[in-house]
């Protein structure tokens, strides 16, 4: 086999192999795993804000069952995002430290969306807005967020 | 006169909820909650594409990336300019929702090809179900980001 066969031979197996670490080991850097957590949490942070206005008034009624989906679905993907042990970013190291509390609050919080979506789909905003009050992001933020100064 | 400010006040109170904005600043606002969730579902989802994120939750973005983008146009609606939208938004808007409508569809197939052919067949439809940039260049305001 000449030299210029075995590079090629070797940078497929390469792709190949790092394709298959791919779904198991998914970040490439510690930057990575900052950036899509943070991704994630300011996506959830826009929810809410739409969420709000919708229960004030102040934006479409009709976008109530969409925007508690969209809500939903992303609480469910902020766990993974916060399981790699990456500090930086607005995270606190209590997230780590203290992970059976925060790990259960997120789960709560999952929960809590997910009651919220299939609400606003039964029950429209008026059904919405005393459950949006319940989902309070603060009790987290105030534990495990630094705070902007 | 008073019968008069009584059924205007009425008029516009049964106009409000048709409309579902009471401000211009809530217009802006809520148009820049949806176009800020797309941005962030987008980059994440990015990240997975490009090997730096969590592959697990593909699906899940392409779905909310479709769902947001549903709603988008009717946030541009209300005529109201402002924010990082430029004027042309309203004086192409023929143009302008036909390239939403067309987001909205093909983020829509790229979610259903997500959930029923898998994260690895929707993938291959990212790049003409997500085409922020033309839209961007066209229509948004890069200094007011």
């Amino acid at each position: 086999m000449n030299r210029s066969n075995a590079v090629s031979r070797l940078t497929w197996a390469g792709i190949a192999f790092v394709g298959t670490l791919l779904p198991i080991s998914s970040f490439a850097d510690d930057q990575d795993v900052r950036d899509y957590r943070s991704d994630v949490m300011k996506a959830m942070g826009e929810q809410f804000a739409a969420l709000n206005q919708i229960t004030k008034g102040k934006a479409p009624a009709g976008d109530v069952a969409t925007q508690a989906e969209v809500l939903s679905i992303t609480a469910g993907m902020a766990k993974i995002a916060f399981t790699p042990k990456v500090l930086g970013g607005e995270a606190k190291p209590e997230v780590w430290d203290k992970w059976d509390d925060f790990s259960k609050r997120l789960d709560e919080m999952v929960a809590a969306a997910a009651d919220l979506a299939k609400t606003a789909k039964q029950g429209g905003v008026a059904a919405v807005t005393p459950k949006l009050s319940g989902l309070s992001c603060k009790g987290c933020h105030d534990d495990y967020r630094v705070q902007k100064k | 006169m008073v019968r008069v400010s009584k059924a205007v006040a009425l008029g516009v109170m049964m106009l409000l909820p048709m409309v579902g904005h009471t401000d211009d600043k809530d217009v802006v606002e809520y148009r820049q909650h949806i176009m800020k969730s797309l941005e962030q579902q987008t980059a994440a989802l990015g990240q997975i594409l490009s090997g730096a994120g969590p592959t697990e939750n593909t699906v899940a973005h392409m779905q909310t990336l479709a769902l947001t983008a549903s709603i988008a146009l009717k946030s541009f609606e209300p005529k109201v300019p402002g924010g990082a939208a430029k004027p042309e938004v309203w004086k192409d808007w023929a143009e302008f929702s036909k390239r939403m409508k067309d987001f909205a569809d093909k983020s829509a197939e790229m979610a259903k090809i997500a959930r029923e052919q898998g994260a690895d067949q929707a993938a291959l439809h990212v790049i003409e179900a997500l085409p922020c940039k033309g839209c961007h260049d066209v229509y948004r305001d890069e200094k007011k980001i």
